[in-house]
């Protein structure tokens, strides 16, 4: 039998994984992928809470439905930004793109 | 028993994948191994009993988000230069970040007194979903169809070449 | 009719506001609407005067106006009575002449419409300061005839001259009106009300302690020290001779000047509490006499000299009140403005047709101009108090009364003041009508005597009738004391014959020994002046008051104003320079955080969560 606390420490263990890619890729389509990660961890709890403690209320389900949409339109946006960013710039290294430095 | 092995083999899958996702020094490779992590998050969901989600994950993550990453990928990234480095200079304080909020993560997990269910076994079918979508959460679902197209119609401004352009 | 008291400063003010605002291109639509204005006042000023001396007593008339302090109330006001009314009639009829005058004297000037504006602003402040029936609305009328004074002064301010002695005037007496402001912010506090009568009853009672009183007596006979030119605040009165003539007679020689000696005689009651006050008032007023006669008795031009006599005469005044001699200080303020308005006028017949101001290049103006020397006679006599011209009665009452009070240095100073002034009156008079005639060199080439000529009748009608006042006043003597008195009347039994005798023997000495001097030249007047030559270098620099105080300007004040200007560079500045600067290094600081690097922006997302979970682990231990 699964514990709860199992499947919530591997959710952080997976958010914290997500977080430090998100700190570290130098590339754009790195740290999108690293927010999907991190998307994806908060998914996982959902569906955990909901079945371990509301198995009869689908709201959590739902959320997650909602959450992987908006996920899509999140990616589609961002990817369309990095495109603009290196037609503009010919780079998508973001360690390089500091045009609003103060 | 053996869901727990299971879920243990499937959770290790995850972890490995998802640390090579931001670890990899090759972009392609991380598309890659992002593919393999979504593809084990559905297996999750299939161990959790919410077949449906795993579907959604399977159709719309791997089969829409991940295709359109590695098209991205493609179009920006000269696959030659793979040996550029990946991970930026402060790699110090984010590992150090990290395992903070980890930790922070199972303190806060391993401290709360949570009742010592185990899951149930109720089966949600997809036309359940399906029911209780458009019987109670009708608003919240044209406003995300709404979302969807602006996010289509803004990715296609952004993308598209400006007039002049070459 | 004491209704109607309120019209009287109230036409100057019309005529003011009409000519400032509307007909300024129009000479004699303007000259015009003044003297109008001025003339009306007059009459309804005689008409008020009659009728007080039907009916003396107390007229007031008060509006609310500010309530900012519940237990202060600050009203809008006229107090009309025997003293106010004389003074209305004093400062209308000198007001009147002098703007008549004016049409002549300052005929052709390209300032003419805004010479009359000022006057009849001038005439306004001044009828307001009279009727004023409350400390603070004194104040404010007192400060507006400054300001006239100031402008009128600096008429032509094209000048420099007189661009720095219009300041001059002003900053001066700003330091005694500056107690005048003490007085009156102590008097709101101590006594809670500004209005001469209730302050009467409340200081007779005694309420207020004997000590304080004598304070705000003397606070406010600083104020009275700046606007009469009493020592050591005289210095502006010589130097604002460079205005005009004819307002130099109207606002330093008959009315302004004496706002200072009538603030004294309205606020009378305050000063007869305080005997020490008094004796100050009759000191200074006493040694400013002397002093200023003294030098007056060397100095060249014809202005300065009437100036400086005018300086002496408001000296008297202030004696006459210090030493108790309420009515006469007062009768010779009201002489002293008909005789030396008269002076000041005749003076500036003389300067019109000659040009200069210096007597030593007049000389034998008698033949050419008849009426302004035997007008110029009279107000002389009159001003160094010969038998039976005005200014006889009033001086000898103030000599008489420094004796009476037991004086007696206060009255031998006056006595040979009194001397000095029929001395200077004869040096002048002899100088400029009987000198020898000479050939002046102004500014278009050599004037030759002959071509002097009688001011036009604009001019020399009021003098003719300033004169005949100047002659005349002399026999209400006795009238004006029973109408203007400070308590009971008193009869004074005890009338000396022998002192007005001794003091005219004194002046018609002096003007015998002028006559000496200046006319027949038996005696030289260079070679006395080499003679007494450290005297007489003293008296011609007028005792080097005025070096003395640039020297304390420039030793002492602006040493302190130096260090305070380096002060405030270094330090203030300093300390604003540095918090600037400050705030600007944090700024630059702050900068470096804009990387425009995103990671490090989400560095500071994560960090953050965690730096508040730690801060909110704190808190909630």
């Amino acid at each position: 039998m699964i514990s709860i606390k199992e499947v919530l420490i591997l959710v952080a263990l997976f958010f914290s994984i997500g977080v430090y890619g998100v700190l570290t890729r130098r590339n754009t389509i790195g740290i999108l992928m690293s927010i999907e990660l991190l998307f994806n961890s908060a998914c996982l709890s959902f569906v955990t809470f909901s079945k371990y403690y509301y198995p009869a209320f689908l709201k959590g389900q739902i959320f997650v439905l909602f959450i992987i949409s908006v996920a899509a339109a999140d990616t589609v946006v961002g990817l369309a930004l990095l495109l603009c960013i290196y037609r503009k710039l010919k780079d998508v290294y973001v360690d390089r793109i500091n045009i609003m430095k103060g | 028993m053996s869901e727990r092995i299971l879920f243990y083999c499937i959770a290790v899958i995850t972890i490995l994948s998802a640390v090579g996702v931001v670890s990899a020094r090759n972009i392609f490779h991380a598309g890659l191994l992002l593919g393999s992590t979504l593809f084990s998050i559905a297996g999750l969901y299939l161990i959790l009993g919410t077949e449906f989600l795993a579907a959604v994950q399977v159709l719309l993550y791997v089969g829409g988000i991940l295709t359109l990453i590695l098209f991205a990928i493609m179009l920006t990234v000269k696959l030659s230069d793979k040996s550029i480095k990946q991970t930026s200079e402060q790699k110090g304080i984010s590992i150090c970040i990290s395992i903070v909020i980890f930790g922070i993560l199972c303190g806060c997990i391993l401290k709360t007194e949570m009742a010592n269910i185990s899951k149930s076994g109720i089966m949600t079918t997809p036309s359940d979903i399906g029911k209780h979508l458009f019987v109670y959460e009708v608003l919240p679902f044209e406003l995300l169809s709404i979302l969807l197209l602006v996010a289509l119609i803004g990715a296609i401004i952004l993308a598209r070449k400006e007039e002049g352009e070459k | 009719m004491f209704k109607f008291a309120c019209v009287i400063p109230f036409l100057p003010f019309c005529a003011f506001a009409i000519t400032g605002l509307f007909t300024g291109k129009h000479r004699r639509v303007s000259q015009n609407i003044s003297i109008f204005a001025i003339f009306f006042s007059l009459c309804l000023s005689v008409l008020i005067l009659m009728e007080m001396l039907v009916v003396p007593g107390n007229y007031e008339f008060q509006l609310p106006w500010l309530k900012i302090l519940p237990s202060l109330p600050i009203e809008i006001g006229m107090l009309i009575n025997p003293l106010s009314s004389v003074m209305l009639v004093v400062v209308c009829t000198v007001s009147f002449f002098v703007q008549v005058y004016s049409a002549g004297y300052m005929h052709g000037d390209s300032g003419y419409c805004r010479y009359y504006t000022f006057l009849s602003l001038f005439s306004f402040s001044m009828l307001g300061l009279v009727v004023s029936n409350n400390l603070l609305q004194m104040y404010i009328f007192w400060e507006l005839v400054g300001i006239c004074s100031y402008l009128l002064i600096g008429h032509w301010y094209f000048k420099p001259e007189a661009a720095n002695a219009s300041k001059k005037a002003f900053i001066v007496t700003r330091f005694g009106d500056f107690g005048f402001l003490i007085a009156i912010l102590i008097i709101s506090y101590k006594v809670q009300t500004f209005n001469f009568l209730e302050l009467q009853h409340i200081l007779e009672t005694g309420a207020i302690p004997h000590s304080m009183i004598t304070v705000i007596a003397i606070l406010l006979f600083c104020g009275a020290m700046g606007k009469s030119a009493q020592f050591p605040l005289h210095i502006w009165l010589p130097d604002a001779m460079e205005g005009p003539t004819p307002v130099s007679a109207l606002i330093h020689a008959a009315t302004m000047v004496a706002a200072g000696v009538y603030l004294v005689a309205r606020t009378y009651f305050i000063f007869s509490i305080s005997g020490t006050a008094l004796t100050l008032v009759a000191i200074i007023g006493c040694f400013t006499a002397f002093f200023a006669g003294s030098i007056a008795l060397v100095q060249d031009d014809i202005k300065r000299v009437l100036a400086y006599s005018t300086v002496s005469q408001l000296g008297y005044m202030m004696l006459g009140l210090g030493v108790g001699a309420y009515t006469a200080g007062f009768f010779h303020l009201t002489t002293h403005a008909s005789f030396k308005a008269l002076l000041f006028l005749c003076a500036g017949s003389i300067i019109h047709s000659v040009k200069t101001n210096n007597i030593w290049e007049m000389g034998g103006l008698y033949k050419n101009m008849k009426i302004t020397a035997i007008t110029f006679l009279i107000g002389g006599l009159a001003l160094a108090g010969i038998f039976p011209f005005s200014g006889f009665w009033s001086k000898d009452e103030i000599i008489l009364g420094a004796y009476n009070s037991g004086h007696y240095i206060l009255f031998g100073i006056a006595l040979l003041t009194a001397a000095f002034t029929a001395f200077y009156m004869a040096r002048v008079f002899f100088v400029v009508f009987f000198g020898k005639k000479k050939s002046v060199h102004t500014q278009r080439g050599i004037k030759a005597p002959s071509t002097y000529h009688e001011s036009p009748s604009v001019m020399t009608i009021p003098l003719i009738i300033l004169a005949f006042l100047a002659a005349i006043l002399g026999i209400f003597t006795h009238k004006f004391g029973q109408f203007i008195h400070y308590g009971p009347h008193l009869i004074e039994g005890e009338h000396n014959e022998f002192i007005p005798v001794i003091s005219n023997i004194v002046a018609i000495v002096s003007i015998f020994f002028a006559w000496v001097i200046y006319q027949k030249e038996a005696i030289s007047s260079a070679g006395m002046a080499r003679q007494f030559s450290i005297p007489y270098k003293i008296l011609k620099n007028k005792y080097y008051v005025d070096e003395f105080y640039s020297f304390c300007v420039r030793n002492i004040l602006f040493v302190i104003s130096g260090a305070a200007g380096w002060f405030d560079r270094n330090v203030v500045d300093g300390a604003v320079n540095v918090v600037g600067s400050g705030i600007k290094a944090f700024g630059s600081l702050l900068r470096k955080t804009q990387t425009g690097l995103v990671q490090n922006y989400a560095i500071g997302l994560f960090g953050g969560i965690v730096l508040i979970w730690f801060i909110v682990k704190i808190i909630v231990k």
